[in-house]
């Protein structure tokens, strides 16, 4: 079926948003992520079941890549210069000359890493709550606790730097 | 019916698009009388679309080389018996499929920016044939993917079929709808929006008893000149499109060309005869001159509408 291939295709121009978008703008960050779960995925390509849901199988493989790299890194802290994160988390991309964009991003940023994943996975990448549920390995009701404390959260931070911010992009 | 609490989780649903018709007629009601609900519901919609701003970018870029290699091994391992189709073979039409895609699926209530900017007269014809050309091809990627999951073929299903075309309406600015090809055996299932290099599109999807599913992708050209049918087929799936009165359409199936024919000579005698309202019915054999004439009918008020839907294209 070549239906498949475009799928599949879909699903990784997905993937890479997100793990852009997880990574905090990152570019060579999200594409190692990226890389690494489609190693994994083509390890264990066995382990997919024809006619189940590809998209999730392969956000499921990006996630535990992503939490045993975080992991790996926490057991081996590496040295950062704090000047340069911050530069580089405030660097102005060309994407984001509006205001309210820069504003959206920092507010992504700030928000704790669980509440930012439901958030991503749902809003940017369209996955169904009990996917994400089921991806994450928690039940639902923390999936909608998560993604309700996300949206306030950010709610609140561009009414606070810029009330008029949210009404523009309308 | 009866008034049942709409929940928080529910509006997060009916954000995401996430709920079935009956619980979001019930948020609607609750946002109609509720004015802070709405605007929350409201900023949602908004950082969704900030969200796609801010990182769509990203499906605009390439994929790395690795990446690429990669794509293409998992694809092998994963679909051994997938033939795949000539054009597929070239990086830049599958990538480009890709991004179409994903910015299609993702949020579900997310339309396309950036109308084109006009180009010279002369090339204008071109254009439309090319434009067109890419129109139809994203009416069959479209057809591809929404057809390969069930449980999201359709963001508004078709319970309410003057909800469903007038929301469609509104997302793009002229009035559509979906044709009743129960005649030919085939019953709308429901719809939803999408970004086209034309702007915000529809596709509206049909089924029939053997389960085989058809969609009508709607777009709107810039030019409305009167195209007829053309044809083309990737892969399976079978596409005709056409241009008429101010919009373009583009049925696929996968059928073979001649069943697909019937079903579009059906559709183009319906879509050319106008909506089935409430209205008496209009003279069908209008001359086709006069359907060149641009409908502007952007004000379409329809019964009830989802909050996102406050969001105008032309403003974007």
């Amino acid at each position: 079926m070549s239906k498949f291939g475009v799928d599949l295709e879909v699903h990784i121009a997905s993937l890479r948003r997100y793990a852009r978008a997880l990574l905090r703008n990152n570019r060579a960050d999200a594409e190692d992520l990226v890389q690494e779960a489609l190693t994994r995925a083509v390890a264990r390509s066995d382990s997919f079941q024809a006619g189940t849901n590809l998209r999730a199988w392969l956000f499921t493989i990006l996630h535990n890549v992503h939490v045993n790299q975080v992991r790996s890194k926490a057991a081996r802290p590496v040295e950062v210069d704090v000047d340069d994160v911050e530069s580089k988390l405030v660097t102005p991309a060309r994407q984001e000359e509006r205001v309210e964009l820069r504003e959206m991003m920092r507010a992504v940023d700030e928000l704790p890493e669980e509440q930012r994943k439901v958030l991503l996975l749902v809003a940017l990448e369209g996955l169904k709550y009990d996917e994400v549920a089921e991806m994450l390995g928690v039940p639902i009701g923390t999936v909608m606790s998560r993604l309700s404390r996300a949206r306030e959260a950010i709610r609140t931070k561009l009414a606070n730097e810029g009330g008029v911010a949210l009404r523009r992009v309308k | 019916m009866s008034v049942q609490r709409v929940s928080e989780d529910e509006l997060h649903a009916y954000v995401d698009g996430q709920l079935d018709g009956n619980r979001r007629l019930a948020v609607e009601r609750w946002l109609a009388d509720d004015a802070e609900a709405a605007r929350r519901a409201d900023d949602y919609r908004v950082q969704t679309a900030l969200l796609h701003d801010l990182f769509d970018t990203v499906l605009r870029e390439p994929p790395t080389d690795a990446e690429q290699d990669l794509t293409d091994r998992l694809k092998g391992r994963l679909a051994f018996n997938d033939n795949r189709p000539a054009w597929h073979a070239r990086p830049v039409v599958r990538w480009a499929a890709a991004v179409m895609l994903v910015v299609a699926g993702a949020g579900g209530g997310w339309f396309g920016r950036g109308t084109q900017a006009p180009s010279p007269v002369a090339q204008q014809q071109q254009q439309q044939r090319q434009t067109l050309a890419t129109f139809a091809q994203e009416a069959t990627q479209a057809h591809r993917f929404y057809t390969s999951d069930e449980r999201f073929q359709v963001e508004l299903g078709a319970d309410n079929q003057d909800e469903l075309n007038g929301w469609l309406s509104k997302r793009m600015g002229r009035d559509v709808f979906g044709p009743d090809l129960g005649r030919i055996g085939f019953r709308l299932i429901g719809g939803r929006s999408l970004p086209t290099d034309l702007g915000a599109g529809a596709q509206y999807m049909y089924i029939n008893d053997a389960d085989k599913r058809i969609t009508l992708f709607v777009g709107a050209p810039q030019s409305g000149n009167t195209a007829n049918f053309s044809f083309t087929q990737n892969g399976d799936v079978s596409t005709f499109y056409w241009v008429e009165g101010p919009l373009a359409y583009a049925l696929a199936g996968r059928l073979s060309k001649e069943e697909l024919l019937e079903i579009a000579k059906a559709v183009y005698s319906d879509v050319k005869a106008g909506p089935p309202r409430r209205d008496p019915p209009q003279d069908q054999q209008r001359p086709q001159e006069q359907q060149q004439q641009p409908q502007q009918q952007q004000d379409q008020p329809a019964g009830v509408q989802p909050i996102s839907d406050t969001q105008k294209p032309k403003d974007s």
